[in-house]
């Protein structure tokens, strides 16, 4: 369902201090693939390359080099395409506050090219199964952090997409609300949908993750089930894999 | 161009639920004006009213009694008070008096003898009813010199006519409606350019900066809309709300000015005038000229909006647009550029020359059609540029 090929993407950073311009590159020869039913977790430090290489995944940034195939629609060729297929949820929890969260689907599902009417229906769906129908129709300039992902989650997930890309979606949320979205990943997983998660929260990886990638450096480091890193490496927790690598970077 | 659309009905639906943003940009204009056009025409006319309608204050040194007699013979026009006591400049800058006159001590001895008479006027320029009084009396020295004049030709023997050589008789070729087509010609570009600008900045920076800096453009532009029609869309937002914004603060002005004519003492000649200018054709014809400038507008709004980090950013890269839409406005009203023959194929500011035109009756087709022309171009240009250096990376993402 998403085959990565060599993915390679570089950006230009102006030094504050000197002002010259650098490349860094965030993204260096990843290659994977997830299949339908899988959950597949990346893992990462902040600035690792985690967030860029599903931004490609979901089509919002083109890779400089490298190929990505999202149920057989190539990304760079065919962006909107690729868009249709992904469900994405972003790091942002911004959401449009001046909306109720069933105005905002009710948009985004015409966006997504849904009839307003069954973009409501699934709308209603979705914030009934993410616990949030009595907030259905209240404007989310109040909302707690929680309420807007899961308003975001329904969001991405309103046009029934084949591909879902979640970008940490537990932090900062508290242990009931990262229950919830962990249960919706698992019905996900169950659907047969191809899930992708980037995150920082270990346990989370070994509770419904299939597989994971450790990025570092913007390279993939391991390919595998969680069980089989950790033996790999020869520690008992995924933590001390970060620890070993950033050792060896040293 | 659905998805463009779409976005537009996004942008509207986040303004609707915004009442005090709606309140300010729709309502408040149509509010504003008629209270301040009201307010400004009750103190002008009071203040009018209470000045014409009294005798001028004047004080008096004439040891020969030469001017006091004509003076009292006026006492809708003249009041003779006693000298104030201290100084005089003072006084009149106290408006304890309007006017000092100060006629030659041996006044009526020279003008027994034929003499040139000398009166030393003191009078204060910034205070309006000194200067009414100032020209009151002129007014008066005017036919009282004719009065001498002729008293001086009787005593020679020689025909009184002589002291009035010419009879000048002036027809007024324009009439009022050109005068105020040239006034309301001379500063309508000007204002529309400034509502356009100003008006749509503040929504622009909402819609683009104001997304990167609330976190909700990855979302948008993670659907399967095109980037290109979200621009356009973003485009299309930006530019129909400045020409509301102009067009509902020009609708507040013109009824505010209209209701201000019909109600005043005006000239009858300003009413029919008004009424001459606002044919369906020359609004026409402006608003038409109106819209590739928006378009042009909401194009360097939309660049600057996007390319920012944060709504501060877009604010601080804008807010200097406004000072050159100001210089290009101030320039269009200076007296004498349509006489400028380079001035029609200046982008913008032919605009603002055809428009001024327009409502002079020195409308010239050939130079109306380059500025549509050449606004068209300019604006489809700024569009092109627009969605292909906002489609990139290094815009969109730049947080």
């Amino acid at each position: 369902m998403i085959r990565l090929e060599d993915l390679h993407k570089t950006f230009l950073v102006k030094d504050k201090r000197t002002h010259a311009q650098r490349r860094i590159e965030a993204v260096r020869g990843i290659s994977l693939e997830v299949g339908p039913g899988e959950i597949y977790g990346l893992l990462g430090p902040n600035g690792a390359g985690k967030s860029t290489t599903l931004r490609m995944i979901a089509g919002l940034m083109r890779p400089d080099r490298g190929r990505i195939e999202v149920c057989g629609v190539d990304t760079v060729r065919r962006p909107e395409e690729a868009r249709a297929l992904v469900g994405y949820l972003s790091t942002d929890l911004g959401v449009y506050s001046r909306f109720t969260p069933r105005e905002l689907l009710r948009l985004f599902g015409e966006f997504q090219g849904l009839d307003a009417r069954v973009a409501e229906r699934r709308g209603m769906h979705l914030l009934e199964e993410l616990d949030l129908m009595d907030f259905a129709d209240v404007r989310m300039e109040g909302f707690s952090g929680g309420q807007k992902q899961k308003v975001s989650i329904a969001r991405a997930l309103l046009h029934d997409p084949r591909v879902v890309i979640f970008d940490e979606p537990t932090t900062g949320l508290d242990v009931l609300t990262a229950k919830t979205v962990l249960d919706l990943l698992r019905v996900m997983k169950a659907e047969g949908r191809a899930v992708v998660v980037s995150t920082h929260v270990m346990p989370m990886v070994e509770a419904i993750c299939d597989r994971v990638g450790i990025i570092f450096d913007g390279g993939l480091h391991g390919d595998a089930p969680p069980r089989e890193i950790l033996a790999r490496w020869g520690v008992g927790s995924l933590d001390e894999v970060f620890f070993k690598l950033a050792e060896a970077r040293a | 161009m659905n998805g463009a659309l779409l976005i537009l009905k996004k942008e509207y639906l986040e303004l609707s639920k915004d009442r005090r943003t709606l309140f300010f940009t729709f309502v408040m204009p149509l509010i504003l004006y008629p209270v301040i056009f009201f307010m400004m025409s009750r103190l002008g006319s009071q203040d009018a009213a209470a000045r014409s309608g009294r005798p001028s204050r004047v004080c008096l040194t004439d040891p020969s009694q030469v001017l006091g007699q004509p003076l009292r013979a006026e006492p809708k026009l003249f009041q003779v008070v006693p000298r104030p006591p201290g100084d005089l400049r003072q006084a009149l800058r106290d408006q304890k008096v309007e006017l000092s006159l100060e006629v030659d001590p041996d006044g009526a001895a020279k003008l027994a003898r034929s003499e040139t008479l000398a009166v030393k006027v003191l009078y204060d320029d910034s205070d309006e009813s000194s200067k009414l009084a100032l020209d009151r009396f002129k007014g008066l020295l005017g036919r009282q010199e004719t009065v001498w004049v002729q008293a001086r030709l009787g005593r020679l023997g020689a025909s009184p006519q002589l002291a009035v050589p010419v009879k000048l008789e002036t027809v007024e070729a324009g009439g009022m409606s050109l005068f105020l087509g040239k006034l309301i010609g001379s500063f309508l570009p000007y204002l529309l350019m400034i509502m356009m600008y100003a008006g749509a900045m503040q929504h622009g920076i909402y819609a683009t900066a104001g997304e990167k800096e609330r976190g909700t453009l990855l979302s948008l532009l993670s659907t399967r809309l095109p980037r290109t029609q979200i621009i356009i869309g973003k485009l299309l937002y930006i530019f129909s709300i400045g020409i509301l914004s102009a067009l509902v603060n020009l609708l507040s002005m013109a009824l505010s000015v209209g209701r201000l004519v019909a109600t005043a003492d005006a000239h009858p000649a300003a009413v029919t005038g008004v009424a001459a200018l606002a044919t369906p054709s020359a609004l026409g014809l402006t608003f038409l000229l109106m819209v590739p400038l928006g378009l042009f507008f909401a194009n360097f709004i939309l660049l600057g909006g996007i390319q920012a980090r944060n709504t501060l950013e877009a604010s601080t890269a804008l807010t200097p647009g406004i000072f050159v839409v100001v210089f290009l406005g101030v320039f269009s009203m200076a007296p004498g550029i349509e006489k400028l023959a380079w001035l029609p194929y200046v982008p913008v500011l032919n605009v603002s020359l055809a428009i001024r035109k327009l409502f002079s009756q020195q409308a010239n087709g050939f130079e109306y059609l380059v500025a549509l022309a050449m606004t068209l171009v300019l604006a489809g240009l700024m569009t092109w540029i627009s969605t292909r250096m906002l489609n990139r990376e290094s815009a969109l993402f730049r947080v």
